[in-house]
């Protein structure tokens, strides 16, 4: 079961964090990846960590329009990507200004949502492949600071939808996995913003703990496998339990 | 950098406090409005003003409005 043997998969925010442990653990269900963040460094480490051979990096700062067309141009017909590359910000309503919703719309909405378009347009998405986007649980909640961040989740939950419908007749499917608190390099903002302490007592409020990056992966596997072939449009929770209360 | 002109911008942050109420020695975590979302709208503000960053466990160690006068001005001291 879910094997990725003779997929060819983009992931996006590949040099750290989420989208690090996803390109291992894609590359260990068989995967061929392309792997992309900016740091040429930590995509190197991430290339290095992956089984199998011909796997490829491409760093870009996918908010610069001339890199990413670049990166778009190197693509080979990709039967999946997965959108993982993002921010995060914790700002009360009264400072998140027009510069800073700009800020973080740019990493978390525009640069994902172009990139997909560049590459529908490209054509280099085989009928029958999977889009993954890494969405958050904060898009369906009411977390006081994360009026920005929640707002480009919720942005890219909208665009799942819309996109699972419009590339249904070319047989792509497109899902959201909407993951609540994950220990990832990330939350060294939430950390240094919030207080240490509060940061750890608010693990409590997971029934099953914070999550591992290796959670998020695995749910991806499934979703980029022909085993999932009938699921589309979904926004996956994945929270230990956290939204049950 | 004038303490006078920190402590009206910090004082700004809340709705309910009256800005008489908070002055250079105020104890601000004793204030009865104080909560988390003030303390981002903390770090907010001290960004906006003052282009340094300061973090949660940093405020937490503050304990008058002065003390966190001397962090923000030493950070921006650091800056130049
Ligand atoms: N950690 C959590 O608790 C959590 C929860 C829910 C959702 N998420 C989502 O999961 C995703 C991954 O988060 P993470 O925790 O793994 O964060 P992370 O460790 O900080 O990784 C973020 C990744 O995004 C890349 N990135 C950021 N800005 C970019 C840009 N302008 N161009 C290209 N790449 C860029 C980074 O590349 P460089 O480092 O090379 O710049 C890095 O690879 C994000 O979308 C986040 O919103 C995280």
């Amino acid at each position: 079961m879910f094997s990725l043997r003779g997929k060819t998969v983009l992931v996006t925010g590949a040099s750290s964090g989420i989208g690090k442990q996803i390109c291992i653990t894609l590359a260990g269900q068989g995967a061929q990846l392309i792997i992309t963040g900016r740091s040429t460094e930590r995509l190197s480490e991430t290339l290095q960590a992956l089984a199998g051979e011909g796997h490829q990096m491409i760093p870009a700062d996918l908010t610069d329009s001339a890199l990413l067309a670049e990166l778009v141009k190197g693509l080979p017909v990709l039967t999946g990507v997965v959108f993982c590359a993002g921010v995060i910000t914790y700002l009360p309503a009264a400072f998140s200004n027009e510069a800073k919703i700009a800020e973080i719309f740019k990493v978390n909405y525009n640069s994902q949502i172009v990139l997909c378009q560049q590459i529908l347009k490209a054509k280099k998405i085989a009928k029958g492949g999977a889009l993954v986007f890494i969405s958050s649980i904060s898009s369906q909640l009411g977390v006081p600071g994360t009026l920005l961040y929640a707002s480009s989740k919720a942005a890219v939950n909208a665009a799942v939808k819309v996109l699972a419908a419009e590339l249904s007749s070319q047989k792509i499917r497109v899902n959201a996995i909407a993951p609540g608190i994950v220990r990832t390099p990330l939350l060294d903002t939430a950390k240094d913003i919030m207080e240490k302490e509060r940061f750890d007592n608010a693990e409590k409020e997971y029934p099953l703990g914070y999550g591992e990056p290796a959670d998020v992966a695995n749910a991806t596997v499934f979703y980029l496998a022909d085993e999932s072939k009938w699921a589309t449009g979904n926004i996956m929770i994945l929270d230990g339990g956290y939204t049950l209360k | 950098m004038e303490i006078t002109v920190f402590v009206d911008n910090f004082a700004n942050l809340f709705d309910e406090t009256p800005k008489a109420e908070i002055g250079e020695t105020t104890n601000f975590k004793g204030l009865e409005e104080w909560n988390s979302l003030l303390g981002l709208a903390t770090v907010a503000m001290v960004d906006e003003h003052y282009g340094v960053r300061v973090s949660g466990d940093e405020i937490k160690d503050a304990q008058t409005v002065t003390d966190l006068f001397e962090l923000v001005k030493q950070k921006s001291a650091g800056n130049k």
